[in-house]
């Protein structure tokens, strides 16, 4: 029902490593994706510009995270096209990895390399830009310190952590070392998959609060949720339901009755 | 840019991806050295090798002689095999700590029986065969016993380590409700030890295939035997038949058995695969029973019977002089020997990683891993030492990189599997960042693949120092080749000092394999 | 555990009902071939069950089809003239032979001096058969390969050019391809050490070694003359690219050796006609021609015993007697 339909424009078919106000950061037009029974995802369009944060809403099996799959590029969509900053994912390897390196994920399971130390994981962010030397080079020495204390500083995090071990930190330590590494990528589209899921309302609310405030300076934001008493901050809100979009609208507008009916098939 | 004036040797610590890799550093000495030893002679020896490769024989008399070797290969493998897993689950119940305590009180005979069984299992099965060959004269039940009792000590070694780390609250438990000792034993620990075995049971017939060929190399019959008279008389389309055949046996017994492992041995995941213990039991239940008129027929065809064992013959008469033997160059046979099993560990361990991490994502490049890996399992080491002799000169290094590629084709095949079924989330997430696939791969995969990698390399060393025998032919300065030589020359004293230090090498190395395992699982 | 946290495959599982047919198909492969397995595995099994049996074998310094053709014909030549069945049992390692010989697994064997010699130390009262007119006076011809520059030597002190060159000798326990050259070496001076790589190579038969040396593997080699004669003869051998470069003198060779409890087993005065047999073939007859000839001999003569004295001394002196 609020299917928007693609602009036919003239896209550049290179990546374009910043963003412009006039430009689109992410554009889904009409995917598709197969699931066993009903598909995934059904022609559902989405637009992203700089500035936004959007909240992705909805039950369990909705397609949430089938959707951020697929705009960061994990899931290619059976039918639809996608953008990234206005161009189509680049064919040559090369050109790919600078595009991906414009997309930042915040993941459910974190997702961190638990071998390694606080600073490697930091760094690891980098590696879409960094050449094998200094990858190697980040196994050996501390590469990149002030960077990274620049980062953790940012999330409440000590520098003493740096050359800790990630299995020493504490589980709030972690969720927040894993936005620091999303940080320390500097993407202009933030993808982030129920980042809130397992903390305790003060935590959940700190991390929220951090996530919008980096969605600024041309930067976008696209985060999945299950707690509609925290979508005060956001720009849109876009529900799905059995992989269609059913809304999208300002938070503002919501009443709490449409809320109510977007989770309901949980009960 | 930032921190550059900080570093220094005293902040250099090496991140666990960049540890399986470390011994790839082996290869730089070797690749400077090597020129010096190649004389390239027999280059168009190579050349002719490899285009056979494309032109096997399909002669029907070659294909009929290749088989017949096969079936008495593979029969001793199966014999051998299925002997030593039934010795060794006796003797890792003998020496399981945790039986002996329930049933009598006191560990102390489970340490006793450890410690003698760590004798056969020091000895490589070729000294076995050799040795057996002298008592028992050239009858199949030699490659039999040859594998049946080193494999039988490693079998018990296993199993006794895998009763002692089962958890035994079931069987304390039991033992309070009053259950006498032995059904408790059973009853507690039976089940639990199913899959452990399972998997490493597998495992064994694996290895007894390998065997059983390399047997044959040094005469003890079946496929072995052809694929280095075929060598040995430059034959290379023949040998390429008989490669060809026995690659294809191999990579079925693999497929089979990690299919069994799967059904058998594995936990079923997330409640999808639905499967009780029960019917995993009955099927093996089933399989044992299949397999027993099997290795009955197995044997008849292959003409090994027990009777064979009452023909016992003493050694040769031989005079025994012993300050000769002292004064053999002991250390520098033993220096020798030792550095063979270092470098080729080395090699060994650090290029399977490098490999992996080269042609991994290049689409092509895991199917040629995979064929490469495939042929150094399949080729047994003293072959592949006397191809490398067509273009290298004899030594220590020529050994090494025999053994070496034995080796590597079964890390690599291993690093695979544990890289297949490791956690892939973290190397996703660096996908998604842009992180290039051979990168994302050393930092998302390797972090976690590191220590049990390195962990089964340690224990791969030490298989390595008891193979060093098998490339005797070509080693020119180590005990393996002095070894062969006194053999030939019925030296039985000089033999005999040889076995010993060879045992006691072995024990050395499997107690220093056995500590740094420990520490890197550990860590 | 080393290998249970490596060994954990995730592989699809739909593979499982054809590996288990390949499983299945691999485990039946030995049962399915019993009438070739019938050949090789039991002629080895169990020296008392076959008591009228006459196992013949011969240490293997030949290509295995040149063997299988003669000793065949050399068992079914014996099996008429004595009126008791033969058997050819091949055996693939000079060493395996002497062992077999000791057991009494084999009763006839065609071996070398040297492993002649240590299987009569080893099976005291074993009785030389017969040799060939050739083996009276055998020599052993140092080869090399043209293009590393090796000329034929005048004399034996002549041997030191082969320093630091790559070597090969035939077996470890050859007569021809290793001990009588390694003795006319030694006395020339040179040393096992003193070869390129610090040590010889053992090819393992005089075939293998004089393919090896054409091909350049081994720049020389040494082999027994009566090898390189029919390599030549048959076109195997091209003289352009491996020469001769010295003929050994003469030493004692190879020989029949039968066990000591022939005639026990076979009936008195077995042991004489067996020696009969070999000393009465002759050319003029088509079949026994035929032996003769894959022998490379004339005839078979006597063997003094006296003659392997010598062998015994230089092998000792080498070290492959003890």
């Amino acid at each position: 029902m609020l299917a928007v339909p693609c602009p036919l424009l003239n896209r550049p078919n290179f990546p374009v490593l910043s963003s412009s106000p006039d430009r689109l950061l992410l554009e889904l037009c009409s995917i598709r994706v197969p699931g066993r029974s009903a598909p995934r995802l059904d022609d559902v369009s989405l637009q992203l510009r700089p500035g936004e944060r959007v909240a992705l809403v909805g039950p369990s099996g909705a397609g949430k995270s089938t959707l951020l799959a697929v705009a960061n590029g994990l899931i290619r969509p059976e039918a639809g096209e996608l953008f990234w900053n206005g161009a189509a994912p680049a064919r040559s390897r090369r050109r790919r990895r600078l595009q991906q390196a414009l997309i930042g994920t915040l993941w459910q399971d974190l997702r961190l390399i638990e071998e390694l130390t606080v600073q490697q994981n930091l760094n690891a962010a980098r590696l879409a830009r960094w050449g094998w030397p200094r990858a190697l080079l980040n196994l050996m020495l501390p590469v990149e310190t002030a960077a990274n204390t620049e980062v953790l500083a940012r999330v409440d995090l000590s520098a003493d952590l740096l050359e800790q071990p990630v299995t020493a930190l504490s589980g709030g330590q972690r969720q927040r070392l894993a936005l620091a590494r999303l940080l320390r990528q500097d993407p202009l589209l933030l993808l982030a998959d129920e980042p809130l899921a397992h903390l305790d309302p003060r935590l959940a609310r700190d991390l929220l609060d951090l996530l919008l405030k980096q969605a600024s300076g041309g930067r976008a934001l696209l985060l999945s949720l299950h707690r509609p008493d925290l979508l005060a901050g956001f720009d849109r809100v876009v529900a799905l339901r059995q992989g269609r979009v059913v809304l999208d609208a300002a938070p503002s507008g919501l009443t709490g009755q449409q809320l109510a009916a977007l989770y309901r098939s949980e009960a | 840019m930032t921190a550059t004036s900080a570093w220094s040797w005293r902040s250099l610590r090496l991140a666990p991806p960049l540890l399986p890799l470390l011994p790839v550093l082996a290869w730089l000495p070797v690749l400077l050295v090597l020129p010096g030893l190649s004389h390239g002679g027999g280059w168009d020896l190579i050349g002719q090798f490899a285009w056979a490769a494309f032109n096997p024989s399909l002669d029907p008399l070659v294909l009929g002689s290749l088989l017949s070797g096969l079936g008495i290969t593979v029969g001793i493998a199966l014999l051998g095999w299925a002997l030593s897993l039934a010795l060794g689950l006796l003797g890792g119940v003998l020496s399981s700590r945790t039986v002996w305590r329930t049933l009598i009180g006191s560990a102390l005979p489970a340490e006793l029986i450890r410690r003698l069984l760590a004798v056969p299992r020091a000895m490589h099965e070729l000294l076995w065969g050799l040795l057996l060959l002298q008592l028992l004269g050239l009858q199949p039940v030699v490659a039999v016993l040859a594998i049946t009792i080193p494999y039988a000590a490693l079998v018990a070694r296993v199993v006794s380590d895998l009763l002692d780390a089962l958890p035994t609250q079931g069987l304390e438990a039991l033992r309070l409700a009053g259950a006498p000792a032995a059904p408790a034993l059973l009853t507690a620990l039976g089940p639990a030890l199913q899959p452990g075995v399972i998997s490493y049971g597998g495992y064994r017939l694996e290895c007894a295939l390998r065997s059983a060929t390399l047997l044959g190399v040094f005469g003890l019959g079946g496929l072995g035997t052809d694929l280095r008279l075929t060598l040995q008389s430059l034959q290379f389309s023949e040998l390429w038949s008989g490669l060809w055949i026995l690659l294809l046996v191999m990579l079925a017994l693999e497929a089979l058995l990690r299919a069994l492992r799967q059904r058998w041995a594995m936990p079923a995941r997330f409640g999808l695969t639905r499967r009780s213990v029960g019917r995993g039991g009955r099927e093996v239940a089933l399989g044992l029973v299949l397999l027993l008129p099997l290795l009955v027929l197995v044997a008849a065809a292959l003409g090994v019977s027990p009777l064979q064992l009452g023909q016992l013959q003493p050694l040769p008469p031989f005079t025994a002089d012993w300050p000769a033997v002292a004064a053999l160059p002991w250390l520098s046979l033993i220096g020798s020997t030792l550095g063979l099993t270092l470098l080729a560990a080395a090699l060994a361990v650090g290029s399977a990683p490098l490999l992996l991490l080269l042609l991994a994502p290049w689409p092509w490049g895991r199917v040629l891993i995979q064929a490469v890996w495939a042929l150094g399992r399949l080729w047994p080491p003293p072959l592949t030492a006397l191809l490398l002799l067509f273009v290298l000169q004899p030594g220590v290094l020529t050994a090494a990189l025999a053994l070496a590629f034995h080796n590597l084709g079964i890390l690599g095949r291993l690093l695979l599997e544990a890289e297949e079924s490791a956690p892939m989330q973290a190397e996703e997430a660096l996908v998604a960042a842009g992180a290039g696939p051979r990168l994302a791969l050393l930092y998302g995969r390797f972090s976690a693949l590191a220590r049990s990698y390195l962990a089964y390399g340690a224990y791969r060393a030490d298989v390595i120092l008891r193979e060093t025998v098998v490339v005797g032919l070509v080693g020119a300065a180590g005990l393996g080749s002095l070894l062969l030589e006194s053999l030939s020359s019925f030296a039985i004293d000089q033999l005999i000092a040889l076995v010993a230090v060879y045992v006691l090498l072995t024990l050395m190395g499997e107690d220093l394999s056995d500590r740094l395992r420990r520490r890197l699982l550990a860590a | 555990m080393f290998s249970l946290p490596l060994l954990r495959p995730r592989l699809p599982r739909p593979g499982f009902r054809l590996a288990l047919l390949a499983g299945l198909a691999l485990a039946l492969t030995p049962a399915a071939l019993p009438p070739q397995l019938q050949q090789v595995a039991p002629q080895l099994a169990g020296a008392q069950a076959q008591q009228k049996l006459l196992r013949i074998s011969a240490i293997p310094d030949q290509k295995p089809e040149t063997l299988n053709r003669l000793y065949p014909l050399v068992a079914s030549e014996l099996s008429r003239s004595l009126g008791v069945p033969v058997k050819y049992v091949p055996v693939t390692d000079y060493t395996a032979a002497v062992s077999a010989f000791r057991r009494g697994d084999l009763d006839l064997v065609w071996f070398g001096a040297l492993t002649g010699v240590q299987a009569r130390l080893q099976k005291p009262g074993a009785k030389v058969i017969a040799q060939r007119d050739i083996d009276a006076s055998f020599q052993s011809f140092f080869i090399a390969n043209t293009a590393s520059g090796i000329k034929p030597i005048a004399n034996q002190k002549g041997l030191s050019v082969l320093k630091g060159k790559r070597f090969t000798f035939g077996s470890e326990s050859s007569t021809s391809g290793r001990l009588m050259p390694q003795y006319f070496l030694g006395q020339a001076g040179v040393r096992l050490s003193d070869f390129a790589g610090g040590a010889p190579g053992f090819s393992s038969s005089h075939d293998a070694t004089i393919a090896l040396v054409q091909s350049g593997a081994y720049q020389a080699g040494v082999v027994n003359e009566e090898v390189w004669q029919s390599n030549l003869s048959s076109g195997k051998t091209d003289p352009k690219k491996v020469i001769v470069i010295w003929r050994t003198p003469g030493y004692a060779n190879y020989h029949w050796l039968a066990q000591p409890n022939l005639d026990q087993r076979f009936g008195k005065g077995f042991t004489t006609r067996l020696q009969s047999t070999f000393l009465n073939l002759r050319a003029s007859n088509p079949k026994q021609a035929q032996i003769l000839d894959l022998f490379g001999a004339k005839r078979f003569i006597p063997a003094p015993v006296s003659q392997y004295d010598s062998i015994e001394k230089v092998g000792r002196e080498i070290g492959k007697i003890r």
